[in-house]
């Protein structure tokens, strides 16, 4: 019996994927249903801003395998992958480019819904800051990219069933438990409390600065007197 | 009798021919967008009373200029040839609109259906009524855009 196991993906990891899993779901399923759900839609935005801003913080600051240097997909890299000789832990080469695209889309895709709006009574927090004919055209960019977005998805769930059933490497428990089972190498080190610390503020910051909170107030319409007509 | 009933053929003939005032396309597409950009108004109207303090003749004003509207019988602005055209702006109308009639119809209808309701909660002042048929009122406009206004 193989008990060989080492600590690969750390909590904050685990937690930033799952939680990353749950909002990606609510967000497609309010963004089509919308009606009343647009609202919590675009808090989910929020949250998603939250996530990536910590992910991308993670990815330097973090333990050894969440570092995106660790996977960073160089051609290099990929190629000896595709050869076959690549022999590392943690993300493959083409598991990172997977997790940059994804990072990626959607970042692009809460960048656009911040400034995005419906034609009926939603716009995003920070629309105002652009006219309508430019939050028209995100908006439409917003909803082509969602396609894009849940093609990437279904990709990334289907290569990592194909190495779960054809390659028999099981991707998914290590990223529930943080262990890697029956591998020997260098266990995840770093991405310690203050790293946290900083990461979950640059987060917090992010949220801040995507709700529009910091927007100055409109001045109150009580100022003027509406007519009875 | 031959005449009489020439009369009476003209008569309907001129009755059924001014009740369709044709429309001229660049006039059908602004009254459009008037009428979509003039329910918007409103639709922020009552958003901003949920948000805010609550004020019922307010809302009421709001929800009766959405139902007016959405009874005027709008569809007879999208007359022949104006799935393209300018108005105020260049039609986002999808060409659907002119062809796939009977599942616009279904969408139109059921927008119709809500924006009566809404008029008919905003009357009773119930706050969470009014946002809960809010919702609907919003889902019905999104019927129709997701298939049948073009993205920019």
């Amino acid at each position: 019996m193989n008990s060989q196991r080492i600590r690969l993906w750390d909590l904050p990891t685990r937690l930033f994927h799952w939680l990353l899993v749950l909002a990606v779901i609510a967000a497609v399923v309010s963004g089509q249903v919308g009606g009343s759900l647009i609202d919590l839609h675009g808090k989910i935005g929020l949250a998603i801003v939250g996530l990536i801003a910590f992910r991308i913080v993670w990815g330097f600051a973090g333990s050894t395998y969440a570092r995106f240097s660790q996977f960073f997909p160089t051609p290099a890299r990929i190629k000896c992958y595709l050869k076959g000789e690549w022999r590392g832990l943690g993300h493959n080469p083409l598991g990172g480019l997977s997790v940059f695209t994804l990072l990626f889309l959607l970042a692009v895709q809460v960048g656009s819904g911040l400034f995005a709006n419906d034609d009926i009574a939603f716009a995003g927090p920070l629309s105002e800051l652009i006219d309508k004919a430019l939050s028209d055209r995100l908006s439409g960019i917003h909803e082509l990219l969602s396609n894009v977005l849940i093609t990437f998805v279904v990709l990334h769930i289907g290569a990592v069933g194909f190495h779960g059933h054809v390659k028999k490497d099981d991707l998914v428990k290590p990223m529930l438990t943080g262990w890697k089972e029956g591998v020997s190498g260098e266990p995840a080190r770093g991405g310690g409390i203050i790293a946290l610390l900083v990461a979950l503020m640059i987060a917090a910051l992010a949220i801040y600065g995507a709700s529009g909170s910091w927007l100055p107030e409109s001045p109150p319409p009580a100022a003027v007197e509406t007519p009875s007509w | 009798m031959k005449t009489k009933f020439l009369l009476a053929l003209i008569a309907t003939t001129l009755v059924a021919g001014t009740a369709v005032a044709q429309v001229k396309v660049e006039d059908a597409i602004k009254f459009r967008q008037s009428g979509y950009a003039f329910m918007a108004w409103n639709m922020g109207r009552i958003k901003a009373n949920l948000e805010g303090s609550y004020n019922k003749d307010e809302v009421i004003k709001a929800a009766n200029a959405i139902q007016a509207i959405a009874n005027s019988g709008m569809g007879a602005l999208y007359v022949p040839g104006s799935d393209k055209g300018t108005g105020w702006e260049a039609t986002r109308a999808k060409p659907a609109i002119f062809t796939d009639k009977e599942k616009v119809g279904k969408v139109a209808m059921a927008f119709n259906k809500e924006a009566n309701e809404m008029a008919k909660v905003a009357a009773t002042g119930d706050e969470a009524a009014v946002e809960a048929q809010f919702g609907k009122l919003g889902g019905t406009c999104k019927g129709c855009h997701d298939d049948f206004k073009a993205k920019k």
